[in-house]
């Protein structure tokens, strides 16, 4: 028995191995849950239901209502909104390079799997997201009645006997979610890339002030090639408290910004982050405040906005 | 006669690389000097390899004990007595500074990877992390691998 569960998780692994993320040279590859291997069918099904409005009680709104493929996979919204209204206490997380998060959410150091925290804004009551609670059932009978599930779920979950299951639901989601990945913005061309005039002079000086300890020190908390961090207390937001350093890839399409968006603009995120609040204060011109945003900006793959492979299928 | 020469040389060669970024190596040592990358493909070359994030880098350069061999600053049998109340200072463009003790630099002592990089994965180093750096892959964080490295100062604290 224990030699056959060995053999299965093997295949399994297998599976994922031979998933083609399609990163570029150098990148490292997503881990992968051993109970979730990835599968180009799974990935399809995953898109299929991160657009399908059905999921929520009303019919209103689906994952893609908060996370706009246009904006990054955020909302445009200081605080996400419910599909019965309800604002929810926190600003909408970008989903991008989510499977490389070592945490979820913006404040849960504990939540690290993408297929448990699928759960949260399905069932969820406080507030209501979807508001799927107490409803699974009808929803799974919708699922196991849509020609586009009867054929891709027993695809994408081989060998199961009842395929159709919310965890099922969450992994594919999941899945989906895996795939969405910026590594080609124009600084990634320019830094890891050959191409040296990808971005321009103005986002280069803005390079240095991010990554200079004396000036900006940016990098110190959004750090390495995803420009993302641990949870911090700032003192920069309305509401106080340690807090996810986001990825900043995109960050020029995702405001309004913080955790609570209180902030309106990439101008004023640095203007208080100049200020201090709990964190070292700097002094940047008005010239280096307008190089940093360059550089913030050439961190925006414009490609991953339209991108049909993460647009919705229906 | 040919001092002067050479002089002059060096003076036009300055003027003619306006651009060309080194590390100077000064302070308490026997011979100061001025690195060039094309000085450092010279010396004897290291390798580290990183990894940050996932991400694996191979850095390339001189360890930094072999510049300050070649600067002078006392190694092995030598650096005994107040020679190892000596430090080296590292200092960003920026103006960035950290400190190393001389006896946590050389091998004599401990078996620690301090490396002068001048390029990662095998291309010259460019932009934020300047044209030169320094990797301390067994520091557990990066803050003493400074980047856009100009200057090793030695400083004897009992002279």
């Amino acid at each position: 028995m224990k030699s056959l569960l060995a053999g299965f998780v093997a295949a399994m692994s297998l599976l994922s191995a031979d998933f083609d993320w399609n990163l570029p040279k150098g990148f490292p590859r997503p881990v992968v849950p051993a109970g979730n291997p990835m599968s180009a069918v799974k990935v399809e099904l995953g898109r299929y239901l991160f657009y399908d409005k059905r999921i929520s009680v009303n019919g209103k709104q689906s994952c893609a209502s908060c996370h706009r493929q246009e904006l990054a996979f955020t909302d445009g919204r200081a605080k996400a909104e419910g599909t019965t209204g309800q604002a929810h206490s926190r600003g909408t997380m970008s989903l991008v390079n989510v499977a490389y998060a070592p945490a979820l959410t913006w404040a849960n150091p504990e939540l690290a799997s993408l297929e448990e925290q699928a759960l949260i804004p399905m069932l969820g009551e406080h507030p209501v997201e979807l508001g799927l609670k107490g409803r699974e059932r009808e929803f799974l009978a919708v699922v196991r009645g849509e020609p586009v599930y009867s054929k891709l779920f027993p695809q994408a979950f081989p060998g199961e006997s009842d395929v159709f299951s919310l965890v099922n639901i969450c992994k594919a989601i999941a899945a989906f979610e895996r795939t969405i990945i910026s590594m080609r913005s124009p600084y990634d061309r320019y830094r890891w890339g050959d191409d040296r005039s990808a971005i321009s002079d103005a986002a280069k000086r803005g390079e240095l002030l991010f990554f200079s300890s004396e000036r900006a020190g940016c990098f110190q908390c959004h750090a390495g090639w995803n420009f993302s961090g641990r949870f911090f207390d700032t003192g920069i937001a309305k509401e106080s408290g340690k807090f996810r350093a986001p990825t900043l890839r995109n960050v020029a399409v995702t405001a309004p910004y913080m955790h609570d968006g209180s902030v309106a603009t990439l101008e004023d995120v640095i203007d208080r982050y100049a200020a201090g609040g709990k964190v070292r204060a700097f002094t940047l011109t008005d010239g280096d405040k307008r190089d940093l945003i360059e550089f913030l900006k050439s961190l925006t793959e414009e490609g991953l906005l339209r991108d049909p492979r993460w647009s919705n299928p229906w | 006669m040919y001092t002067r020469r050479w002089l002059l040389l060096g003076v036009f060669t300055a003027v003619l690389l306006p651009g060309q970024e080194t590390v100077r190596v000064s302070g308490a040592v026997k011979q100061e000097l001025t690195l060039a990358a094309d000085d450092l493909s010279k010396m004897p070359r290291a390798s580290v390899k990183t990894t940050n994030n996932g991400m694996e880098t191979v850095y390339e350069g001189v360890w930094l004990h072999e510049v300050l061999k070649k600067a002078g600053v006392p190694q092995g049998s030598q650096l005994r007595g107040k020679a190892l109340a000596s430090y080296v200072l590292a200092e960003a463009t920026d103006g960035y500074q950290v400190v190393f003790s001389l006896g946590e630099l050389d091998p004599a002592f401990i078996d620690n990877e301090i490396l002068l990089a001048d390029t990662a994965n095998g291309k010259p180093l460019f932009g934020a992390q300047g044209r030169f750096r320094l990797v301390v892959p067994k520091d557990k964080p990066g803050a003493r691998s400074v980047r856009m490295l100009t200057k090793l100062e030695v400083v004897q604290v009992r002279k």
